[in-house]
């Protein structure tokens, strides 16, 4: 690998999951110090990453987090904000309890995390700090009500973030990905019907004929978090193997 | 192993700015670089650097381009679509040989050499095209070249979807660059130095780009790490369109 990481911290939200486990490891290969944080200890960590056990919807364990991270190391250089969830609703079968939960861990977590990280960024000689928005915050998966709107959320939280930050030489983006192969997706594929001809059919649907694996997404992260992207802020970065290029096909 | 190693890669407009900054840098990646313009090879050029005199513009200049290309390459990897030109005029003010020389350039310039240059492309080949901020946001009397750009946007999003999987097409489209174009448009305003200091006022990045910011995205672009991107017009502007135009801090 490039080293291109080398000497940086990196802290990852949602480090156990999916996504999140794959940009630990690629971060951790690129010479990273890499904390994973997370509801769930992972059986296995990818080497050169430690855990934390952590909710970002808890304002208390997110401020002891970044005092103790401040203990250890004298800078943050990157932070990925990658915790969230999906409920699978219209807005009628959606409870309030269930939206207030699902805009606590994707919206609210990624403000509190920002916010407690702030003077550790601060300290880094250049600072990146991505976020998860999703091509859902653009354009609407049924049945998805809540999550979609806690994507555009996160969209225009980038925005803002970056305006008042950049700055401070810290730089603000977000990724949106589209159909990635990860728990989520199988969740949404559901358990009903014919599984495999339902995924063919969302393979054939993108102009890559595939839906993505963590590792594209993680390869993203990468160039945003690295110097190489030192000119990049305030943008939302879609990669979703063109599906979102395209007008809903009608094959006659 | 270099991240371009065993690509080639054709970039139009490689004499100056943002062009010849992606040449330079592809082949620090390990890719074979050809660049081609309107004029003789420059003398600068670095001397594995692949030159080819050659108007976008011109149907024949390009047959003679792609011919070059299979000859030297036998099939491309690598395809970035950065010949341009910039005009400084409002719709009123530009004349039909203004329409020709910008839209020649910028519009059909990236037209042939797509049409030409897909047919010898290999499979998991990656086409990037230069649009610019002003595709979506004008620029003040920049009428021309905030459409011809518009045209670039949405002809990469056509490309992608039609020849995918087999190659990935995606835009990037930069704020404010300084090279020779950046110059002109400043020039433009009553006070450019005043139009300089407001504008790096409004780049939350605190800096105006350079060409090399550019090339940095070009080589993530055009290399496998960027296997599932294809589709998108990828904004690299030191967050200047994220932040609203009316900044109250500048009065």
């Amino acid at each position: 690998m490039s080293q291109q990481l080398a000497g940086k911290t990196a802290f990852v939200t949602g480090g156990s999951g999916g996504i999140g486990r794959a940009i630990c490891a690629r971060f951790a290969r690129e010479g990273a110090e890499v904390v994973a944080a997370d509801l769930h200890d992972p059986a296995e960590l990818p080497d050169g990453v430690s855990f934390v056990d952590y909710d970002v919807t808890d304002e208390t364990t997110v401020q002891r987090t970044f005092t103790a991270l401040g203990e250890r190391w004298p800078q943050l250089d990157v932070l990925v904000n990658a915790a969230g969830i999906e409920i699978e609703k219209t807005i009628e079968q959606t409870t309030l309890e269930e939206w207030n939960r699902i805009f606590a861990i994707n919206v609210t977590g990624t403000f509190l995390t920002s916010k407690h990280a702030l003077p550790l960024l601060r300290k880094s000689a250049g600072a990146s700090v991505i976020n998860f928005g999703s091509y859902d915050g653009y354009i609407a998966d049924p049945g998805l009500a809540a999550y979609c709107a806690t994507k555009g959320a996160v969209h225009a939280l980038t925005r803002a973030m970056a305006c008042d930050h950049g700055p401070e030489g810290i730089r603000v983006n977000a990724i949106c990905p589209g159909y990635v192969n990860t728990p989520m997706l199988q969740s949404f594929f559901g358990n009903s019907g014919d599984i495999e001809s339902l995924k063919q059919a969302v393979r054939d649907v993108h102009p890559l004929r595939t839906y993505g694996e963590p590792d594209d997404i993680a390869n993203l992260v990468n160039w945003l978090a690295s110097d190489e992207a030192r000119y990049a802020s305030g943008q939302l970065w879609v990669i979703d193997g063109g599906l979102s290029a395209q007008v809903q096909q009608m094959r006659l | 192993m270099k991240r371009l190693d065993d690509k080639s890669a054709l970039v139009t407009g490689g004499r100056q700015g943002i062009g010849r900054a992606i040449v330079e840098r592809f082949a620090a990646e390990g890719a074979r670089v050809m660049t081609c313009g309107r004029g003789a090879r420059p003398a600068d050029l670095p001397q594995e650097i692949l030159w080819e005199t050659a108007d976008v513009a011109e149907r024949g200049d390009v047959d003679r381009l792609t011919d070059r290309v299979v000859a030297e390459f036998g099939e491309l990897h690598i395809l970035v679509n950065n010949a341009g030109v910039q005009l400084e005029k409002t719709i009123v003010e530009t004349t039909d040989a203004d329409w020709e020389l910008l839209m020649g350039a910028n519009a059909k310039g990236v037209f042939l050499v797509c049409r030409e240059l897909i047919p010898v492309m290999a499979a998991g080949g990656s086409i990037v095209n230069i649009g610019s901020i002003s595709a979506t946001n004008a620029d003040p009397g920049l009428a021309l070249y905030n459409a011809s750009k518009a045209f670039v946007q949405g002809l990469t999003r056509s490309i992608a979807v039609d020849h995918g999987p087999a190659i990935r097409c995606n835009a990037i489209a930069p704020g404010w660059i300084m090279t020779g174009m950046a110059d002109a448009a400043f020039a433009l305003a009553r006070d450019p130095e005043a139009a300089r200091r407001d504008a790096l006022h409004r780049h939350p990045a605190g800096r105006f780009g350079q060409p090399a910011d550019i090339a940095a995205l070009a080589a993530w672009l055009a290399s496998d790490e960027a296997a599932f991107a294809t589709g998108q017009c990828y904004t690299l502007d030191g967050g200047l369109t994220a932040a609203s135009p009316l900044n109250p801090g500048l009065f």
